[in-house]
């Protein structure tokens, strides 16, 4: 099978994706209301409360606005739903019969996944992209190269997801099924991805008297959501609570795992 | 016309315990019209299957267009085209997409993909769809673009399992018009699945599968020849009438609908007995030799013993749900 021929194959199931998801108005609608519901109601709720008072002097707990801390975690928010929620186009394409259409093809089956995670992962690339227009908005200045970096990392940890929902979906029989269980996903691993608090209460020493339970830091230190929080924020307001290269490692780890582990249970059926 | 386009030799599928196919062996001459023909659930989908790659074979092996399906599954997909029984477009495209979507992903260049994409269209007559959502297209049109779709990239032989359900009479007609003209210009194989008799009357071969074993083989002329009776169907007013058929004629069939069927050529004498029954029947028809009789003959039940409607229902809801 020559090489164009692939090429060809990837881009049809690629461009379908695309054309799927632009056709989804609810898709693009949550896409565009959460990052507003998050950044306007909690990050200016809570913005003035993040900040601790020391001998008189007011100070922020990170010198960040809550605004600026939470910026990059709803990005990786926006990309968690997007791409976890791709595993109902998987499901669908099982339920509806057009796996077979795809199936009897004469593409080899890791090109077929390939390509779809690879349209799923643009359309939640997209919807992070979404929320870097409200940067100005947030107090978060970017440049060019900023910009980027943090699309193409979006784009990795987009990836990564992506399989994971498609992982998901091989063990999710139904439509209804899936609804439950990915909220039942999402919002702990963003919870305790230190997306809406800081982790290091070393950071200041007001907040060093009132230290977190030990649970919780293990939580927020083991889920891998937490390193591709950080280092999104460290490329878009320059702060990272753990080394810098944790984040893109556990990125690309985590692309590379999933994926792996997605195209063994699609060689399968 | 002397090579074959599909070889099947001693092909087994099971599911679980259930034998869906034993030790199926068939051939196919390339060019031909071939028809599987059995009732639902008789093994022909699991067969169509196994011959476009999506089920490997539990033993036996099956060669399509000279390509052996496991070994070589790639280039047996290449050369084939398929319609499923149940629909695999993606409704929420259109058309044009869902043809596009075809022609990329089987390699066709830009040029020739646009212009058999219209040609194809032309020939199901949905020209003026082309940019329609599928959607909102009716179970008719929806099957004619599935057979567009199958034609697209020009294979050689092409798969139609149960393809007319849904279709109208002269769709129906127009369909099998161009499959023919193509058999004959570009000696395309065809290959359909079905449990309507009408659809195989005009096959070049008729295979009959029943229980997931081939029965018989052959052209609908021999096959006829061969075993088709004629047959007495005849509807008893009562039981009792029913029971004392039964028990003076031993070759009697029961079939659905309280239904009774004597074979009329087989040494029963049918003036005697219409004159000794006739007050206690119902309903009185000789049955012609056709394909019906042949498989009445073969199997001792009708094509349609069993309650296709509830089938189908079944199957719709089973889609529903989502659990299958």
């Amino acid at each position: 099978m020559g090489m164009m021929m692939l090429l060809r194959g990837l881009y049809a199931i690629w461009l379908r994706e695309i054309t799927r998801a632009t056709r989804d108005r609810a898709q693009l609608i949550g896409g565009v209301s959460r990052p507003l519901i998050w950044l306007l109601i909690l990050g200016v709720g809570l913005n003035p409360y993040f900040r601790g008072e020391v001998y008189g002097e007011v100070r922020f707990v990170i010198p960040y606005t809550y605004l600026q801390f939470l910026f990059p975690a709803v990005i990786v928010l926006n990309i968690m739903y997007t791409s976890i929620q791709f595993a109902v186009s998987v499901i669908w394409d099982r339920e509806f019969g057009f796996l077979r259409e795809i199936l009897v093809s004469p593409l080899p089956r890791w090109l077929i996944l390939l390509g779809k995670v690879l349209g799923g992962s643009t359309i939640a690339t997209l919807h992070g992209g979404l929320v870097l227009i409200l940067a100005r908005f947030a107090d978060v200045t970017l440049s060019l190269e900023q910009m980027f970096m943090a699309l193409g990392l979006m784009f990795v940890l987009a990836f990564g997801l992506t399989s994971f929902g498609v992982i998901l979906a091989a063990r999710v029989r139904s439509f209804e099924g899936f609804g439950v269980f990915s909220n039942t996903i999402i919002l702990p691993l963003y919870f305790t991805s230190s997306s809406v608090f800081p982790l290091d209460p070393a950071l200041t020493r007001a907040q060093m008297v009132t230290a977190y339970p030990e649970w919780l830091v293990f939580m927020v230190q083991a889920n891998p959501i937490t390193y591709a929080v950080d280092a999104l924020r460290g490329i878009l307001i320059g702060f990272n609570q753990f080394p810098p290269a944790y984040g893109p490692a556990v990125i690309f780890g985590m692309a590379v795992v999933f994926f792996v582990i997605a195209l063994i249970d699609f060689s399968r059926t | 016309m002397n090579d074959a386009a599909v070889t099947v030799q001693d092909v087994s599928a099971r599911y679980g315990p259930t034998i869906a196919l034993d030790k199926v062996s068939l051939l196919v001459p390339a060019g031909s019209h071939f028809a599987l023909l059995g009732p639902n659930g008789a093994g022909k989908t699991t067969l169509v299957n196994i011959l476009c790659t999506l089920r490997r074979p539990d033993a036996g092996a099956a060669v399509v267009a000279g390509f052996d399906v496991v070994k070589s599954p790639t280039q047996a997909r290449r050369s084939i085209g398929v319609v499923f029984q149940d629909s695999s477009l993606d409704d929420r495209l259109t058309a044009w997409e869902n043809l596009e979507f075809h022609g990329l992903v089987y390699g066709m260049a830009s040029k020739p993909r646009r212009a058999m994409i219209e040609s194809v269209l032309a020939l199901v007559e949905l020209e003026d769809w082309t940019h329609e959502i599928v959607r909102s297209f009716s179970g008719g049109m929806r099957r004619r673009l599935e057979i567009a779709r199958a034609l697209l990239h020009q294979p050689r032989i092409l798969f139609l399992d149960e393809p007319t359900v849904g279709l109208d009479a002269q769709t129906r007609q127009r369909i099998w018009c161009y499959l023919d003209r193509l058999r004959q210009d570009t000696g395309l194989t065809v290959l359909t699945t079905t449990h309507y008799i009408e659809e195989v009357e005009n096959a070049d071969f008729v295979c009959i599968i029943d229980h997931g074993k081939i029965i018989a083989q052959d052209t609908p002329d021999a096959l006829k020849t061969r075993h088709g009776n004629r047959w007495l169907h005849v509807v008893p007013q009562d039981e009792a009438a029913a029971q004392a058929i039964a028990a003076q004629y031993p070759g009697v069939l029961k079939l659905a609908r309280n239904e009774l069927a004597l074979p009329a050529d087989q040494g029963i004498d049918t003036d005697a007995f219409l004159s000794q029954f006739r007050d206690r029947l119902k309903e009185i028809r000789f049955q012609e030799p056709t394909l019906e009789s042949v498989f009445l003959s073969l199997t001792g039940r009708e094509l349609r013993d069993r309650a296709d409607g509830q089938r189908a229902a079944d199957k719709s809801a089973g889609r529903r749900g989502g659990r299958r």
